[in-house]
């Protein structure tokens, strides 16, 4: 378009002297554009990131009247284009630091938290209910325990183990153990995310995981306590499994609100209870995974170093109490807030 | 700023030529501005694609991990006295894997192009389906979900195909609906992008081409067209006439002219110098056409193609 004759015929369609009028704007726009993707924010002058928004909304004009009026499907293909990168542009994702750390921490992570308060004691109940019944099958019956726990599981940890033998895998020992907390923590954070997206099925897979685990870490406690060792395998437990049981347990209860809400959508549509459930326990569980991150660290870390029974408990017990308090204190104010701006919404 | 609707043939579809598609499948999203903006939806093949060529990575990154071993000369290594080396390369590797494993999708679509390498290389990107900014919490619960939608099939898959029995077939199946779950709604969207409030759309890059609407040049030309002529045909057709004009191959061009001229009843001048090129003609139509057809559709008359009753 660019060499035209100066005098324009009056003869120009509608759409023609739109695309006159306009095209500077757009090229203006898609060259800006160009630089944002290319990461080059720092070079824009202040006049040219105060006009960005200004072009990006007159291109979204122009596109909508282009729909209307013209049939030039290449200017239309285009401008669609232009207007959904500079939407990206505009209104893509861009966390920032701060933000993320005060609004998530502060308030998002145990707001959510707090949500799912039903589904947590269900979730919970499943996990007591397994450690229950692990505890009583293997107390009927021996052979019970090594149904459980499996060899690869288990190691060394078996019924025919005396109990120095047991009394040794709870002491500490420093071969090895950044790994082995590595790959715990790899391993439990893959348990917890498959407990969560099995809520998607009706929650009964989520329910039969927990008590796996439960019956799990049951058949085991009762192994140690025929040995006299209770106290001494709660201690080595407790030290992290206070922050990663409830991370599990968190989990689980997310998968339960998810399964709940697509049975039982209420008074919304399904979908947009779908995205709801979604975007609460997506907040759930991306704490979770900073739970099971913790309990990896004081699993692979402080178990191995702090190596007295009471020390151990005594972290553990700090360590549920810090979780506790956060999750029902932190962000009450703000939630209250938040809650009446939610209703204030038409 | 006032938006019209959109006329109704266009309301679910997008006219779109870049690939010579005729039309694809439109997503809205209503921004905060509160305009309806449409974005082309990523269809279920090219998700796909995306995914498979993400999976090739997932999967060649141990190998190269391992190959990396081999190649680095860690044979000098003493093993037994550097330890702490040993356990530094594990650590490394457990991480990597637990990268790959849980964190490649996430990590990729929360950075700045919401896309993983497979979906850039097909063109897609992740966008939140409110119109707002795509948020992590979107992004995680998204691919958290990937673990009922792919890992489980494959799991009970296995399990079917080692004898598991009718209940591992039922699971197999049941957890198949939701894998296939794009398939079968407007958005082609998966469970994860309900859940996390995300879709999948297309984003071509298209340059702005030359108007092809000349009609200074089609009035020096002399190619006047009668009303009749010009009605036989519709909105599609122009489209597709569009396409012809700008790939410009001569024997298509040649092909197309012939048919219209049968069609409309075109009689080329008896003088052979005064018959247009086809390209001169087909480019005149095409002004005359379009030159008609958005004068009608100023009037809220649009005309589909050439089958439709509306003149």
């Amino acid at each position: 378009m660019s060499d035209e004759e100066p005098a324009k015929p009056a003869l120009q369609l509608k759409s023609q002297k739109f695309r006159d009028t306009r095209e500077k704007d757009w090229r203006t726009l898609s060259r800006a554009l160009d630089r944002l993707d290319q990461g080059k924010l720092n070079s824009f002058s202040t006049d040219e990131l105060l006009n960005l928004p200004v072009l990006y909304r007159s291109a979204v004009s122009s596109l909508s009247m282009a729909r209307s009026i013209s049939l030039d499907r290449n200017l239309i293909g285009y401008l669609q284009g232009l207007c959904a990168r500079a939407y990206m542009g505009i209104y893509g994702p861009h966390a920032r630091f701060k933000d993320i750390l005060t609004g998530y921490f502060g308030r998002q992570w145990p707001e959510s938290v707090r949500r799912i308060g039903p589904e947590f004691l269900l979730s919970l109940a499943c996990l007591v209910i397994g450690i229950v019944a692990g505890w009583l099958l293997c107390a009927g019956d021996q052979s019970w325990y090594s149904a459980l726990v499996g060899e690869d599981m288990s190691g060394g940890r078996n019924l025919s183990a005396s109990a120095a033998d047991l009394k040794k895998t709870l002491e500490g020992s420093t071969d090895g153990l950044a790994v082995f907390s590595v790959f715990l923590m790899s391993h439990n954070t893959q348990v917890s995310i498959f407990a969560f997206a099995l809520g998607v099925i009706a929650g009964i897979p989520t329910a039969l995981l927990i008590l796996h685990n439960g019956m799990l870490l049951g058949a085991m406690l009762w192994l140690f306590a025929r040995q006299g060792l209770l106290v001494d395998f709660a201690g080595w437990l407790s030290i992290h499994g206070t922050t990663e049981l409830l991370a599990i347990v968190l989990a689980g209860a997310a998968g339960f609100h998810m399964a709940r809400r697509i049975m039982f959508p209420g008074n919304l549509t399904r979908k947009a209870a779908l995205v709801d459930a979604g975007k609460l326990t997506g907040s759930v569980m991306l704490g979770v995974a900073i739970m099971l991150l913790l309990a990896g660290l004081l699993e692979g870390f402080g178990r191995q170093l702090i190596t007295d029974t009471s020390a151990r408990f005594g972290i553990g017990a700090v360590m549920l109490v810090t979780w506790i308090v956060y999750f029902t204190q932190v962000g009450r104010r703000l939630t209250l807030k938040f809650e009446e701006a939610d209703h204030g919404r038409p | 700023m006032a938006a019209p609707n959109p006329a109704p043939i266009l309301d679910d579809t997008l006219s779109f030529d870049a690939q010579g598609k005729y039309q694809r499948r439109v997503t809205y999203i209503t921004t905060p501005e509160g305009v309806r903006l449409p974005f082309i939806t990523a269809t279920f093949a090219e998700r796909l694609g995306a995914f498979i060529l993400d999976y090739l990575i997932i999967i060649a990154a141990p190998v190269a991990l391992i190959l990396l071993f081999f190649i680095l000369p860690f044979e000098q290594v003493d093993w037994k006295r550097a330890k702490g080396l040993g356990d530094i390369l594990m650590i490394l590797f457990f991480m990597a894997m637990f990268f790959v494993r849980t964190g490649y999708f996430m990590a990729f679509e929360m950075g700045p192009r919401a896309a993983t390498p497979g979906k850039r290389v097909l063109k897609i990107r992740v966008i939140a389906h409110d119109g707002g900014h795509l948020t992590p919490v979107m992004v995680i619960t998204r691919n958290m979900l990937r673990e009922v939608e792919f890992y489980l099939p494959l799991t009970l898959m296995g399990m079917t195909m080692q004898g598991g029995g009718w209940v591992a077939l039922s699971a197999f199946l049941w957890t198949l609906v939701l894998a296939l779950l794009p398939l079968f709604n407007r958005d082609q969207a998966r469970l994860g992008d309900f859940l996390g409030g995300t879709r999948v759309v297309h984003m071509p890059r298209q340059s702005l081409g030359i108007d092809l609407a000349d009609t200074e040049a089609d009035r020096r030309s002399g190619i006047i067209f009668t009303r009749a002529q010009i009605e036989a045909y519709g909105e599609k057709e122009l489209g597709v006439l569009e396409e012809v004009l700008r790939e410009r191959r001569p024997a298509t061009m040649a092909a197309v002219a012939t048919r219209i001229k049968t069609r409309i009843g075109w009689d080329d001048p008896k003088n052979t110098n005064d018959v247009p090129t086809d390209e001169a003609f087909l480019r005149a139509f095409y002004a005359a056409l379009r030159a008609h057809l958005e004068s009608r559709m100023l009037l809220g008359k649009r005309r589909k193609d050439k089958h439709d009753d509306v003149r």
